[in-house]
C-alpha cells in the first residue's frame, strides 16, 4: 500500500488573488452555466476573462441541492437505498452500496460471499457504463474539432445501453436499482444471465479499439487536449481529488487495491496510472480502467460462489430497525474516486447525521487552481474532464 | 498526403458504417421487450377465489420512502366470497407521480396483494390520472402484464436456505485458492510464522476439496 504524504503548499488564494490580472485591462465577467449542456448538469461558474483568456474562476454549486442528508435523518435505515440511488444518478450501484456498507458495519453483520460478489460484479459492470459516458460526454464537450463529437457519444451511450439492459434484468430498474439492503441483495442472478454478461463484455471488448481510434488516438483529440487543464499531483493530494482524476495526476492510489472491500480482496486489480495531469491523462486513465474493468468482470463471473444472497436478518427488518449508538466511516472506489460515507448513529431507528463525501464536488474544488490561464472553449474541456455529477455534488 | 491518407481512411470508415444494423428501434411501432423484472406501474391482486388480496396491513405505507401510499383501515368485514370475518383495506390510494419504484412496497406485503406490472410506459393528460385509486390498481391487474416479483418470491430469494448452509462454504475457498496461496508463499518468504501458520491450514482445506472446481461454474447463473 502506499503512503501518500501531503506537504502543503503555499498558493495564492484563487478566490482572492488576480496577480495575472493586467491592471490597465478591463476584466469581463461571464456567467458559464448553470443552464449550459457543458456543464453536465446545473452548475455555474463565473469566469472573469482578459480577452479569452480566463483570470479568475469562482465556482458555484448547489443548484440541484434535495436535502439527500437531511431527509436520510428522517427515514429509517431500509428506506435509504432507493434515496441515495439518485445522488450520483451515473453510478447508482455504487451509491447503494456505500450506504449499505456502512450500515452493515454499524450492526456487525456479516455479508455471505456470493453478495459481496455479485456487489464487485455489479460495482464494475458500472465503471464501465459510467467511464463509458464520461467518454462519450467529453467528446461532445470537445465539440467541433471532432466534428461536433457526437460520433463518439453515441457509440458509447449504444455500449452502455447493454450494460443497462443487463441490470435490468436483474434489477428491474435501469437506473435507480434498489438492489442491494442491509445484509446483502435484494435480487438474485436471474438464470442465464452469466452468459449475456460475457457476451457484452466481448461487444465491448471487440469495439475498445474503435474508442481509442475515435477519441485518445485522434491526433485532434490529442491536440485539443494535451497540456489543457494540468493539476499536479501535490494539489490533487491536497483538494482531496479522487479516483482517475487523481492517478491521471501521477498517484497510484485506488480503494480497491489498497483498501479492499467486496470481493477486491481475493481478485488482483491492476491500477491504471498516468501522469501529465492534463485532461489527455485523465482520458487514458478513464479508457484503462475500461479494459481493467472488462477483466475485472470476466473475474468476479468466473468466480461467482453460490449460496445465500442475504445474510438472513435483512428480512426481518423493517421500518423499526434500530442500529446502536456509533459512528462509522465507509469509503468506497466508485467510478469518479472516493465515495465516503459517515454515519453517526444514536441509537433510534433513524440516523443522527448522514455525512456523504462525494469525489465529483472535490473534483470541482481544483477548478479556481487549474482554470487560469487558459481560453473559455478549454474550460468546456476541462470540466467535461473532471467528469462531475452535479447530483452528487449538491445532493 | 498524410491528410490525404486520413480522407481515405474516414470514407472507408463511411463504407463500412453502411452494412451496420441499427441500434434504435421506432418507437411507437416497436416496444424493445422489457425485462421479467422490469418495475413499471402496480396492480392489486385477487385470491385465487376471488377475494380480494389485501387485508390492509399497512405494511406497505410504512415501508414506502416517499411516502405515496395511503391505506384507509384496516376494516373487519364479511367475506363475500367464505363468509368469513377477516381485514380489508377500505380504500388505497398510489401516486404515481411521486413514487420512486424502489418496489420496497411489493417486499414487504405479506399476502402478495401488491406487484409491479411491466407495460413500458404510463403517459397520463394530468396529474390527477396517475393517482391510482383502488379500482385503477384492481383494473391494472386484468389489464397489464405482471412483473416477475411479489412478496413471496421476493423473501424467498432473500432469506438463505437453512440446510444447504455449509454449501457455500465448501464452494467458497475454491475460488479463493489461488489468490490465497499468494500471500502464503508471500508471508512464507518473509519467515513471518506468525502470519504464515494461520494461513497454511486455511488454504489447505481450500485445495482439499479440489472436485468441487467445477461447482462455481455451473453455479454461474
Amino acid at each position: 500500500m502506499t503512503q501518500l504524504t501531503v506537504t502543503a503548499q503555499k498558493r495564492p488564494n484563487p478566490y482572492l488573488s488576480i496577480d495575472s490580472l493586467d491592471p490597465e485591462s478591463e476584466l469581463m465577467l461571464l456567467h458559464f452555466g448553470p443552464q449550459h449542456p457543458s456543464t453536465h448538469g446545473v452548475f455555474r461558474m463565473d469566469l472573469y476573462l482578459d480577452g479569452e483568456i480566463i483570470v479568475k474562476a469562482v465556482p458555484h454549486c448547489g443548484y440541484l441541492h434535495r436535502a439527500v442528508e437531511k431527509l436520510c435523518e428522517k427515514l429509517s435505515y431500509v428506506q435509504l437505498t432507493p434515496i441515495v440511488d439518485k445522488n450520483d444518478y451515473v453510478a447508482p450501484m455504487t451509491n447503494e452500496q456505500a450506504i449499505v456498507m456502512a450500515c452493515e458495519a454499524m450492526l456487525k453483520l456479516e455479508v455471505p460471499r456470493r453478495a459481496r460478489w455479485m456487489r464487485a460484479l455489479f460495482a464494475e459492470l458500472q465503471r464501465i457504463a459510467s467511464h463509458l459516458l464520461a467518454i462519450g460526454t467529453f467528446c461532445l464537450d470537445l465539440g467541433g474539432a471532432l466534428g461536433g463529437g457526437s460520433t463518439a457519444f453515441i457509440y458509447c451511450f449504444r455500449e452502455r445501453e447493454l450494460i443497462l439492459d443487463l441490470f435490468e434484468d436483474v434489477t428491474g430498474a435501469r437506473f435507480h436499482y434498489n438492489t442491494h439492503t442491509i445484509g446483502g441483495n435484494r435480487h438474485d442472478l436471474p438464470a442465464g444471465w452469466g452468459a449475456k454478461v460475457k457476451a457484452v463484455l466481448d461487444v465491448i471488448e471487440a469495439r475498445m479499439p474503435e474508442y481509442a481510434a475515435l477519441t485518445i488516438e485522434n491526433r485532434i483529440f490529442q491536440q485539443r487536449t494535451k497540456n489543457v487543464g494540468v493539476l499536479d499531483g501535490e494539489l490533487a493530494l491536497e483538494l482531496g481529488v479522487t479516483g482517475p482524476n487523481l492517478r491521471a495526476s501521477g498517484i497510484d492510489h485506488d480503494l480497491r487495491r489498497d483498501a479492499p472491500f467486496h470481493a477486491y480482496d481475493e481478485v488482483k486489480v491492476n491500477v491504471a496510472v498516468a501522469t501529465g495531469g492534463d485532461c489527455y491523462a485523465r482520458s487514458i486513465v478513464r479508457v484503462a480502467e475500461v479494459k481493467e474493468s472488462l477483466r475485472l468482470c470476466r473475474a468476479f463471473l468466473d468466480g461467482m460462489p453460490e449460496g445465500p444472497i442475504n445474510s438472513g436478518k435483512p428480512t426481518k427488518l423493517t421500518v423499526q430497525t434500530k442500529i446502536p449508538a456509533g459512528q462509522v466511516y465507509v469509503g468506497i472506489e466508485t467510478p469518479r474516486g472516493e465515495l465516503g460515507t459517515w454515519l453517526i448513529t444514536d441509537g433510534t431507528q433513524n440516523a443522527y447525521r448522514l455525512k456523504i463525501r462525494p469525489p465529483s464536488l472535490h473534483a470541482l474544488s481544483a477548478l479556481p487552481y487549474i482554470l487560469p490561464g487558459y481560453t473559455v472553449s478549454d474550460a468546456v474541456a476541462i470540466l467535461g474532464s473532471l467528469d462531475p455529477i452535479m447530483g452528487e455534488v449538491d445532493r | 498526403m498524410r491528410h490525404f491518407l486520413d480522407a481515405l481512411k474516414s470514407v472507408a470508415t463511411i463504407a463500412k458504417s453502411f452494412g451496420r444494423k441499427t441500434n434504435t428501434v421506432q418507437y411507437p411501432k416497436v416496444l424493445r421487450p422489457r425485462a421479467e423484472r422490469y418495475r413499471a406501474s402496480f396492480a392489486l391482486l385477487h385470491e385465487a377465489d376471488g377475494d380480494e388480496a389485501c387485508i390492509g396491513c399497512l405494511q406497505c405505507e410504512r415501508i414506502c420512502p416517499s411516502k405515496v401510499i395511503a391505506i384507509k383501515g384496516p376494516a373487519k368485514r364479511d367475506s363475500p366470497i367464505t363468509g368469513k370475518k377477516r381485514s380489508y383495506a377500505d380504500d388505497f390510494t398510489l401516486d404515481l407521480s411521486a413514487c420512486i419504484f424502489c418496489e420496497l412496497c411489493v417486499q414487504v406485503c405479506p399476502t402478495d396483494a401488491i406487484v409491479m406490472t411491466r407495460e413500458q410506459e404510463e403517459p397520463a393528460y394530468g396529474r390527477e390520472s396517475l393517482v391510482l385509486n383502488m379500482a385503477r390498481l384492481y383494473e391494472n391487474e386484468k389489464t397489464k402484464t405482471r412483473a416477475w416479483g411479489d412478496g413471496t418470491k421476493l423473501m424467498e430469494m432473500q432469506t438463505p436456505p437453512k440446510p444447504p448452509k455449509p454449501a457455500p462454504v465448501e464452494g467458497a475457498p475454491v475460488a479463493a485458492a489461488p489468490v490465497v496461496a499468494a500471500p502464503v508463499t508471500a508471508a512464507a518468504v518473509d519467515a513471518v510464522p506468525v502470519a504464515a501458520a494461520p494461513a497454511v491450514p486455511t488454504s489447505e482445506p481450500s485445495v482439499a476439496p479440489a472436485p468441487i472446481i467445477p461447482k462455481p461454474e455451473g453455479g454461474t447463473p
